[in-house]
């Protein structure tokens, strides 16, 4: 700047160079500490978001490890080629979508079904006992949950073989066909009570008065259901929905390789894209598949991401996140 | 207009009772699988070998016996994950309320870009693969604590911009203002003015934070090998590891029979759950109302 100032510049245009070049340094100054405090959150977002977000090129080389990522060489879509024509990946991605598909509108009806009951309670005291016990399988880690299901499906001693089944025992960690089942009651047990809770807080704020004109009129409680709350819960449940389709292409870890214990005779039913990169990265050791699914997986998990808000943002312009 | 208000009362009775069951069994379906844990954690070997049962059919202490014998392996996963669940919790709201303070600063030139930088890690990521190898082979901390500390949520976007939001919306700009005219700095006004005044947000972020520490098993699946840096969760995993490997070996093979020896029995490993799940039963009448309503923000951003 100080050179763009000639002499012949007045003095009072100097001052005010001066000024503004004092004022840029107490900016500066006190926007320093800001910086500061701010940079262990930038290390950490750079170290853990940010550099992996370069690892995307992974994908794309044939990883030689005596030679380095960086010195690997270039494939192209090699790694991906590689992937799409085996079965694994049709299994992955129509397990993936399947179960999200199926769970989104599962998910939905009941969490508002139990919102609606709980709603409906007219013990409060009941209602504020219930509420913690439905959410707390939440709270339950997916190895836990391990637990708890083996207790129920241990081929030798489990309560089903043991109870309804003894006649002729299931082999369940072997029989791929029932898990879609067990899968979804799993998922429901430890789900449905926290999901709900939205919609439970969404019924709170629903103006009384509406029920109690409708009740004069001799609106019967299902009547009520029908015309008051599910039409007032109807914003709430579009943008819940367009919200999971942000993340269809996601899936509980835990659930899918933990509840089932691993076990590779239940990949056709069980495997999904989370389940495919951890498997082939730690047990296959195949790290050009196991980056190509998931690159695939966080390229298209964007892409999804902004079109589920762009779509609540015509809807909903209130709740979009951006 | 023909109704009459009666019946209508009638109904809602009705309704008022079916609710109340269709959430009673709800409830108890919720809880049932925890009594057959806390069931066959109290049995008698001899006794499960006929099946698992909901009481107990020989009562019996021999799994928290056998835990007692076990207590060195056990206690060292059960400190290592006090230690994470508290130094992750801590060290999380440090770094979000750190990040958050200068967003939320109006006078802040570039709190929009840095707001960006943080958001769009919400948006794209570089997936597993990537994350692994960043961390492993960068940053080498494959059997090391950082394992559990570091990947995946330290800092979450989310809680971040919460946090902001929270400051913007409770704590008004003049009395930051004000203190800066009495001479305060930044660091004065986010320990003097910005914790005190976040207490509530910060304790529903503290408590999800502590709740994921006290449940993560898959960082230390990817990333621990040594047994000697077993959470109690991880202990938990290689324990049902085990089991699965040596019901699928061939037991006629002595190496495999003596393994199988050593484990814990049946009753013992439900036991091992349990006593992993105790905390969070312990703590869980006191915090409910905090995560209940933590949950409902947390539902609809994200």
């Amino acid at each position: 700047m100080s050179k763009m100032v000639t002499p012949a510049v007045s003095e009072y245009d100097d001052l005010l160079v001066q000024r503004k070049k004092q004022k840029k340094r107490e900016d500066r100054k006190r926007c320093l500490p800001l910086y500061l405090m701010m940079l262990p959150g930038l290390i950490y977002l750079i170290a853990n978001n940010y550099i992996p977000m370069f690892g995307i090129l992974i994908a794309f080389k044939k990883i030689n490890f005596s030679l380095g990522i960086l010195q690997s060489p270039w494939c192209g879509l090699e790694n991906f080629k590689f992937l799409f024509v085996t079965k694994d990946a049709f299994i992955m991605i129509r397990n993936t979508l399947a179960y999200n598909a199926v769970w989104i509108v599962l998910d939905l009806i009941i969490a508002v079904f139990i919102a609606i009951c709980m709603a409906e309670i007219s013990s409060r005291r009941a209602a504020k006992v219930i509420q913690p016990i439905i959410c707390f399988p939440s709270m339950v880690s997916a190895v836990l949950l391990s637990f708890i299901v083996y207790a129920f499906l241990s081929v030798s001693y489990g309560y089903l073989n043991t109870t309804v089944f003894k006649d002729n025992p299931v082999n369940w960690y072997a029989t791929a066909k029932y898990w879609p089942i067990i899968l979804t009651i799993v998922h429901f047990w430890q789900n449905a009570g926290q999901s709900s809770i939205i919609y439970m807080a969404s019924i709170g704020g629903i103006d009384k008065s509406l029920y109690e004109s409708a009740r004069l009129d001799g609106a019967s409680k299902w009547n009520q259901i029908r015309h008051i709350t599910l039409p007032m819960l109807r914003p709430m449940i579009i943008l819940m929905l367009l919200m999971s389709i942000g993340r269809i292409f996601n899936s509980d870890f835990g659930l899918f390789y933990q509840v089932p214990l691993g076990s590779g005779l239940l990949t056709s039913t069980t495997q999904t894209i989370d389940t495919f990169v951890y498997r082939a990265l730690l047990q296959l050791n195949n790290i050009s598949m196991s980056s190509a699914a998931s690159v695939f997986q966080a390229i298209i998990g964007f892409v999804l991401v902004m079109l589920s808000n762009l779509l609540v943002r015509v809807v909903e312009p209130d709740n979009a996140l951006f | 207009m023909a109704k009459t208000k009666a019946p209508s009362i009638r109904d809602e009775r009705a309704f008022h009772n079916f609710a109340l069951v269709i959430m009673t069994l709800l409830a108890l379906f919720c809880v049932v699988p925890f009594i057959l844990m806390i069931s066959v954690s109290f049995s008698s070997e001899a006794a499960l070998v006929k099946g698992y049962k909901f009481i107990p059919m020989e009562f019996s202490l021999s799994a928290y016996k056998f835990l007692w014998l076990k207590r060195a392996t056990i206690l060292r996963a059960y400190g290592l994950t006090i230690l994470v669940t508290v130094v992750g919790t801590a060290a999380n709201l440090l770094l979000t309320s750190l990040f958050a303070y200068p967003l939320s600063r109006k006078d802040f030139k570039h709190r929009n870009l840095f707001a960006f930088i943080l958001f769009f890690t919400c948006l794209f990521n570089g997936g597993m693969t990537a994350s692994y190898i960043v961390w492993t082979q960068l940053f080498h901390i494959k059997n090391t604590v950082w394992a559990y500390l570091l990947p995946g949520s330290l800092m979450g976007a989310m809680n971040v911009l919460m946090v902001r939001n929270y400051y913007n919306a409770n704590i008004p700009y003049a009395i930051i203002e004000a203190a800066r005219i009495d001479g305060a700095n930044d660091a004065r006004i986010y320990t003097g003015i910005m914790l005190p005044l976040s207490k509530p947000v910060m304790t529903t972020i503290g408590l999800f934070a502590a709740l994921g520490y006290w449940n993560n098993w898959t960082n230390g699946l990817y990333y621990i090998t040594d047994s000697k840096l077993y959470t109690i969760q991880v202990y938990l995993k290689k324990l049902m590891d085990s089991i699965q490997f040596l019901k699928t070996s061939d037991l006629t093979n002595e190496s495999a029979m003596l393994a199988m020896q050593s484990l814990p029995t049946e009753s013992a490993r439900m036991a091992i759950a349990l006593i992993a799940l105790l905390p969070i039963l312990l703590v869980y009448p006191a915090i409910q109302g905090e995560l209940i309503k933590g949950m409902v923000v947390g539902g609809v951003k994200g």
